[in-house]
């Protein structure tokens, strides 16, 4: 095996394995996570995967050049297509975008997202950078995945402050563990075998809800060493405080 | 004919102008205009952007912003937040309009299209239709259904950093567009920066038409420092910096490293 796997490994591989072949999937700015875990799947099982992102790059790759940002022009890299912003939500609006990648900072039992304001919407406490494409795509795109580089009571809460949108959430893939939503409300998915089911409830600010308790399937030696080679520059930590990075 | 200096053409805006600013979060940002803004100190903006950081950042910094419409702001990951930004609308300077990207795509483009307002799906579930001046909803006739609407908007002045322009304003932007096409024709003004004038770009694919185009102005490394397709990536040491300024002493004297640079196109200096 080639060196310790951690939690974001597990996210990573968990992600990718959503993933189906065939599927248009989208990623925005800021989602380093995302861009490993859909290179990843293109490997892996889903090559026919289409991968579309804002520079408009249509399944282009990551290549030695890619830095941090994930909307720059390092995504042309062996593009196959053009295909900008724009039309990438049209193709949502239209019903036709399969997997969208969006975040937030407070994410509550109904599925509501806040990605806008803590405190008073024209008087805020902190005013946060604002939810991107979710008012239009989490309704509009047919598995919509929320991923998150915390999970504690302050990010997953009772209520939101506010809602940028609601509902429809494919599944929510955290540190700890990855939740789905089943009539109207967030369910335990799985737990990856870095946690476990009391630190999820301890981090969780509502009642943890589940039929039984499943372990997140562990990456798998092929899908380690694929990752290692798709992300050497390790991409997929950027957004991760270390204390929030696990060991098996 | 159009080609003007860079400080001809940002003293052409007025204070209070609506301006929408070309590129994407880190990414061939018209820097160099949006330093000229500040320096001549054009105030009570209101910014239009899809996704901004740097630009929407330093002119909250300098005070200059009324509101901001946009769907985010912040910089990529490893740079963190736009606080500057953040302080101004906390302390209530600056109003945020917040937008999903989406809705200020077909504001541009209901501007864009001749049309005081466009339909947009999703929106229905957000907070947002009750808190933004910006969204309504209304009963198609077709159908009878309940959708939402985004209202139009026409930006007075959109500024664009481009690769190459010509005499004749044509203007070609290599890699990534963004959303800048649809600014050039949804706004009432078009201020073209270019790293490069060509004399006539000849059986080239022309991305913003010349007769779209008010003004434009030579600015090697007018992007500064966010990053330009094939040219510059965006520079890891300024972006550093720029998030490390605190006050507009700190921000003058940034503003005062690039005055060389920025000028660098205004002086004479020719390309073709």
């Amino acid at each position: 095996m080639v060196g310790k796997i951690t939690n974001v490994d597990i996210m990573t591989v968990a992600i990718s394995r959503l993933l189906q072949d065939g599927e248009t999937v989208f990623h925005g700015v800021s989602s380093p996570l995302p861009m490993v875990a859909i290179q990843l799947a293109k490997k892996m099982h889903a090559k026919n995967l289409v991968y579309l992102n804002i520079p408009g790059g249509t399944n282009g790759q990551m290549s030695k050049q890619n830095k941090t940002s994930t909307a720059s022009h390092d995504l042309h890299y062996m593009m196959s297509s053009y295909v900008p912003l724009t039309e990438i939500f049209d193709l949502s609006q239209r019903g036709k975008l399969d997997v969208a990648f969006l975040s937030g900072v407070q994410f509550d039992r109904y599925g509501h997202v806040n990605a806008s304001v803590i405190g008073d919407y024209h008087h805020p406490k902190v005013r946060l950078p604002g939810g991107a494409g979710s008012a239009v795509l989490i309704p509009t795109a047919k598995k919509p995945i929320i991923w998150r580089s915390k999970h504690d009571k302050r990010t997953f809460v009772e209520k939101c402050d506010f809602n940028t949108t609601k509902g429809n959430i494919y599944r929510y893939v955290t540190p700890l563990c990855v939740f789905k939503m089943e009539n109207g409300e967030v369910v335990l998915e799985s737990i990856h075998e870095t946690s476990s089911l009391e630190e999820v409830q301890n981090q969780t600010g509502f009642d943890i809800k589940y039929d039984q308790i499943r372990i997140t399937p562990s990456p798998t030696s092929n899908e380690i060493r694929m990752l290692l080679q798709v992300d050497p520059t390790r991409l997929r930590y950027l957004e991760f405080d270390q204390k929030d990075i696990k060991y098996i | 004919m159009k080609r003007v200096k860079l400080q001809e053409a940002i003293q052409s805006i007025p204070h209070g102008s609506a301006i929408a600013l070309g590129g994407n979060t880190l990414h061939r940002v018209p820097m160099s205009a949006v330093r000229e803004i500040i320096r001549q100190d054009i105030s009570n903006l209101k910014l239009i952007k899809t996704a901004g950081a740097i630009d929407i950042d330093l002119l909250c910094l300098a005070n200059l912003c009324e509101s901001v419409d946009a769907g985010f702001v912040s910089y990529e990951t490893q740079y963190g937040l736009a606080n500057h930004y953040r302080k101004a609308v906390e302390s209530g300077h600056v109003k945020a309009n917040e937008h999903a990207c989406y809705t200020v795509i077909s504001a541009l483009r209901a501007s864009s299209y001749g049309l005081p307002f466009m339909g947009v799906k999703g929106l229905i579930h957000s907070d947002l239709i009750e808190k933004s001046d910006y969204f309504d909803k209304v009963i198609d006739p077709f159908t009878k259904q309940e959708i939402t609407v985004v209202k139009a908007i026409t930006p007075d002045v959109a500024i664009i950093h481009v690769h190459s322009v010509d005499e004749e304003g044509n203007a070609v932007i290599e890699g990534p567009k963004y959303e800048d096409v649809l600014l050039a024709n949804a706004s009432k003004k078009v201020i073209i920066t270019a790293e490069r004038m060509v004399k006539k770009h000849f059986n080239q694919a022309i991305d913003i038409p010349g007769f779209l185009v008010d003004q434009i102005v030579l600015c090697p490394r007018g992007a500064d420092p966010t990053s330009m397709t094939k040219r510059y990536p965006y520079q890891h040491q300024s972006l550093k910096e720029v998030k490390s300024l605190k006050t507009k002493d700190d921000l003058d004297k940034h503003l005062k490293k690039y005055e060389y640079q920025d000028y660098l196109g205004s002086r004479g200096y020719r390309s073709w």
